[in-house]
């Protein structure tokens, strides 16, 4: 197969995926500039992994355990020099800010959502990664449990408790911020 | 509270989430994401070959780069070597080059900022220019192996800047490509 081949079969194989991943990526790292990162670094491996990728039923999960490991391992990395990426890109600044353009028709009403999301930003922010990436799996990017078991590698019954805390303690800080009531 | 509040709750918390966005890529994020696993991808899978078919080791340790000296906490900090040490490294093949940060006492929050030059990328960060960590110090040395791989013959200085608190101190490391 000459490269061009190989191009143009990789796109193929990625391309239904890559809207599905960026989120992935997201949600994971929770911050652009490591969300794109992430990103890039997946489909690097996926190239160099192109004839394993061809083979596989369903590629769309397989990337996406493939990107859940090297985030994984990033952050295994990190830990081990006792580092951690400084955060660019908070998701107020970059995400958010996109949102609330689309609430110009009501700017009133697109402010107090605006600063709602903000506010359940920061409160995601005191959970786990453990606990944030699982209810943000399965919460608002509508993951089953299954799913989240195959993404993650971890028992479902473990993933249903870990939300059922994450749920607990959202709540428990957004009463307490007034966010919710 | 009532279980009728604890349910209304955690309705709210469930609509709120189901609410929370995620930003789409940049315009032509995919294309240029695209374009680049393929041209890295190769590069890399032919790096691989090329190792495996010499039998050298992966990441052979070609240089230490020692920063002594470097005592954040007193103020008779001795200045950065007038002479910038050097390393050679060879097109495309990843060599990791070891930063030993000397401190007289552990620092919390210190920041490490990395400029690359033209042409040399971290390993595993392809196309960054600039990384910054927040670290911890421990005292005595602590050590950052950094995987350097050139992508272009030219080389350049690389910069490494650490800040705690009103405190900085820049490094600088000649790469040569060879």
């Amino acid at each position: 197969m000459s490269s061009a081949q190989h191009s143009a079969t990789f796109e193929r194989l990625v391309q239904p995926h890559l809207d599905r991943l960026y989120r992935l990526a997201w949600r994971l790292t929770g911050s652009k500039a490591e969300a794109e990162d992430l990103f890039q670094e997946l489909l690097i491996k996926a190239y160099q992994k192109l004839d394993d990728l061809v083979e596989i039923d369903e590629p769309g999960s397989w990337l996406s355990r493939v990107m859940y490991n090297l985030f994984i391992d990033e952050q295994r990395r990190f830990a081990r020099r006792r580092m951690h990426l400084v955060e660019e890109g908070q998701l107020a600044g970059d995400g958010l800010q996109g949102f609330a353009g689309d609430e110009r028709d009501n700017p009133a009403t697109g402010n107090e959502r605006l600063e709602r999301l903000r506010r359940l930003d920061a409160a995601l922010g005191q959970l786990s990664d453990e606990h944030r990436i699982v209810v943000l799996l399965h919460d608002t990017e509508g993951y089953k449990l299954v799913e989240i078991e195959e993404l993650t590698g971890v028992p479902v019954g473990t993933v249903k408790s870990r939300l059922h805390r994450a749920r607990t303690r959202l709540r428990e800080i957004l009463v307490a911020d007034g966010t919710i009531s | 509270m009532q279980k009728s509040d604890a349910d209304k709750q955690e309705r709210e918390v469930l609509e709120l989430l189901q609410d929370y966005p995620a930003p789409a890529p940049d315009r032509g994020f995919y294309e240029r994401a695209l374009v680049r696993a393929t041209h890295e991808g190769s590069k890399r899978q032919r790096n691989r070959w090329m190792m495996t078919g010499f039998g050298a080791a992966i990441a052979a340790t070609i240089a230490a780069w020692v920063i002594g000296g470097m005592l954040l906490n007193e103020p008779q900090l001795p200045e950065a070597a007038s002479t910038i040490p050097g390393v050679t490294i060879a097109l495309a093949e990843p060599r990791t080059v070891n930063l030993v940060f000397a401190s007289a006492k552990a620092l919390d929050s210190a920041t490490l900022t990395v400029t690359l030059p033209d042409g040399i990328e971290l390993d595993g960060f392809p196309g960054q220019r600039e990384i910054t960590w927040e670290t911890s110090l421990s005292e005595g040395r602590n050590l950052l192996p950094l995987t350097l791989v050139a992508v272009t013959p030219t080389g350049g200085e690389l910069l490494a800047r650490l800040e705690h608190e009103d405190r900085d101190r820049t490094f600088r490391l000649q790469v040569e490509v060879g």
